[in-house]
């Protein structure tokens, strides 16, 4: 009871201020102008990253980037990790075991070690700096998380059902379009969340592959730090938080609506 | 009158040791065919085989005349229902038996009178908006043979479709089976390594041994005329007589029989009724009795021969007691390939 009291009442309002207060502090900073200690609010506000972000300047053409290299990523990755998932979770034995080690290489590789790697590769194929290059970086773990994800959701997936709608009269395209894509709604839309978020946070591979030449949301934050200039990253910061939180509700509400429907 | 189903020369895998070796045999419109054999016989193989699930090494498939061994298994108009019940888990009772229809792109009001049709023979009217997760074992089945059923298929495949199903249950699903293929002439392939089953469903019933189509015959005959020593120990015949044919007579430990088997080595294989007590039969020594729900079996023994034999339930030996037994002629088989004696 007492450990009950003191996870309700102390521990979990610690939690939520600790999630919280970052977030809030980074909006502070955002609309801040000569904030600085000992001051406990800042003496005048300003909306000039947000405008910026608005009106299509550094910030706001790199969360577009984020955003085109995010999509594409988990569109991309879903394709990837769909059609790899299923088959290593039809296969057995070593043919799994190492399948699933091959999917687990590129997430189990530190990004900087993947990232010089990924470079050399990218280069060789004439891709340095490029948006396809870099896509293609970030398409190497996503995909490895992706297939891993979708090795895990086919391996508890009755695949008699298929060939049932099969001898039912199913061409394959009808089986695809009245079974497997409503079977598997949700977990696609996981997927894709996954691929997504994998790209959306890259800095080290974007960084590696893009030269600098890719600007996305995680470099702009960086660099914008790195110069000093606090109100553009903690804007930029918040931007970073907004596809994650917005996953987290969506995912929610995908699993309420189709528990009722398991795969 | 043109076969339902038509399996001719029907070989699955490939190499030195294949599934199925040369599998041929033919279902009529309407008739129930039910292929026994232990696990791993190839009796799920066939299945898949006919079905398109499962490429073939040679040999070909005919349903309703036309050749579909090249054909997808949509285009086989042969529909499969595995030993489990699957349902679209993401459709309504009423949306998984309308699927074939809406597939072949039924009228609205055409779907509906056929889904409320299938569903009231099958006793699921009242459970269309229901998901499949929310009916019983046996409405889950029940509701896969209706779908089954829609697809208006002129071969109806079935694997083991009662072996998962309780005994109460079993009667319950067997008897839809019956009903809904009488409904609609659908051929029955079934497969199951049930003796009981066999015989309660088939016109005709295949003994399927390692790979190969032993022997297809109705009930009546496959048991009391198997082609081998090898099927009649798989239908579990019990007796078994070793002999030899000599100008038209078997003469074995249990006297002599007419034949018109050719000359040779053979063996008489018979059930327990094949057995009858009478003056001029052979003495036997009752080794002990087995009572069962209809009738007493006595094992005797015979000049060193174990046997089993059904007394009347009137005179029914005690164990140790000497009885004089002479065979039926009409219930014995002689079987001359040895290879399993």
């Amino acid at each position: 009871m007492r450990g009950t009291g003191l996870l309700r009442w102390v521990l979990l309002p610690l939690l939520a201020v600790s999630a919280i207060a970052p977030l809030g502090l980074l909006l502070m900073v955002s609309v801040s102008r000569d904030w600085f200690a000992p001051a406990l609010l800042p003496p005048t506000l300003t909306a000039e990253s947000w405008l910026d972000v608005v009106e299509g300047g550094r910030l706001g053409s790199a969360f577009l980037r984020s955003l085109e290299l995010a999509v594409a990523t988990g569109g991309l990755a879903v394709m990837a990790g769909v059609t790899l998932g299923r088959a290593l979770a039809r296969q057995t034995g070593w043919r799994r075991h190492a399948g699933a080690a091959a999917a687990f290489l590129p997430v189990a590789v530190p990004p900087i070690g993947l990232g010089v790697g990924l470079e050399v590769s990218v280069l060789w194929l004439g891709l340095g700096g490029s948006f396809a290059g870099v896509l293609l970086g970030h398409l190497v773990p996503a995909a490895g998380y992706v297939t891993l994800y979708f090795m895990s959701v086919f391996s508890g997936y009755d695949f008699r059902v298929e060939e049932a709608a099969r001898t039912l009269g199913a061409t394959r395209l009808e089986l695809l379009r009245r079974v497997v894509l409503p079977l598997l709604r949700r977990p696609l839309a996981e997927g894709f969340l996954l691929g997504f978020l994998v790209s959306w946070a890259q800095l080290a591979l974007t960084l590696l592959i893009g030269g600098g030449r890719v600007r996305t949301l995680p470099l702009e934050v960086f660099a914008y730090l790195h110069a000093g200039q606090d109100r553009y990253a903690a804007t930029g910061a918040l931007l970073l938080t907004v596809p994650p939180v917005l996953t987290i509700g969506l995912v929610k509400l995908a699993v309420g609506r189709s528990e009722a429907f398991p795969v | 009158m043109t076969a339902a189903l038509e399996v001719e020369g029907l070989t699955v895998g490939f190499g030195p040791t294949p599934v199925l070796r040369m599998i041929s045999f033919n279902v009529a419109p309407g008739e129930r065919v039910v292929v026994l054999g232990a696990s791993g016989a190839g009796k799920t193989t066939l299945l898949r085989a006919v079905a398109g699930l499962l490429p073939v090494a040679e040999g070909r498939v005919r349903v309703a005349g036309r050749d579909v061994s090249c054909e997808p298994p949509e285009r086989r108009d042969a529909v499969y229902l595995h030993q489990a019940a699957l349902p679209f888990p993401h459709l309504s009772v009423f949306e998984n038996v309308a699927f074939p229809l809406r597939i072949r792109r039924l009228g609205t009001a055409d779907i509906r009178s056929t889904v409320d049709d299938l569903l009231r023979a099958v006793r699921l009217d009242g459970l269309e908006r229901r998901m499949p997760h929310t009916l019983s074992g046996g409405q889950r089945h029940r509701m896969t043979l209706a779908r089954a059923m829609a697809a208006r298929p002129a071969v109806l495949l079935l694997d083991e479709p009662l072996a998962s199903l309780d005994p109460s249950l079993r009667e319950e699903v067997r008897g839809t089976v019956i009903e809904l293929q009488a409904r609609h002439s659908a051929a029955v392939l079934m497969v199951t390594h049930d003796l009981e089953e066999a015989a309660a469903l088939g016109h005709r019933i295949g003994v399927m041994l390692e790979g190969t189509l032993a022997q297809i015959e109705s009930p009546e005959v496959l048991f009391r005329r198997p082609a081998s020593l090898a099927v009649a120990r798989f239908l579990g015949i019990p007796n078994e007589v070793k002999g030899r044919v000599a100008a038209g007579r078997f003469e074995s430990a249990l006297g002599c029989l007419q034949t018109t088997r050719a000359d040779g080595e053979a063996i008489g294989v018979f059930g327990v009724d094949a057995l009858r007590t009478g003056a001029d039969g052979v003495e036997a020594r009752v080794v002990a009795l087995r009572y069962g729900r209809a009738r007493v079996i006595a094992t005797v023994e015979v000049g060193g021969l174990m046997l089993s034999y059904a007394p009347p339930p009137d005179s029914v030996p005690s164990p140790g007691q000497v009885v004089r037994l002479s065979l039926l002629a009409g219930q014995v088989a002689l079987c001359s390939d040895l290879s399993h004696a």
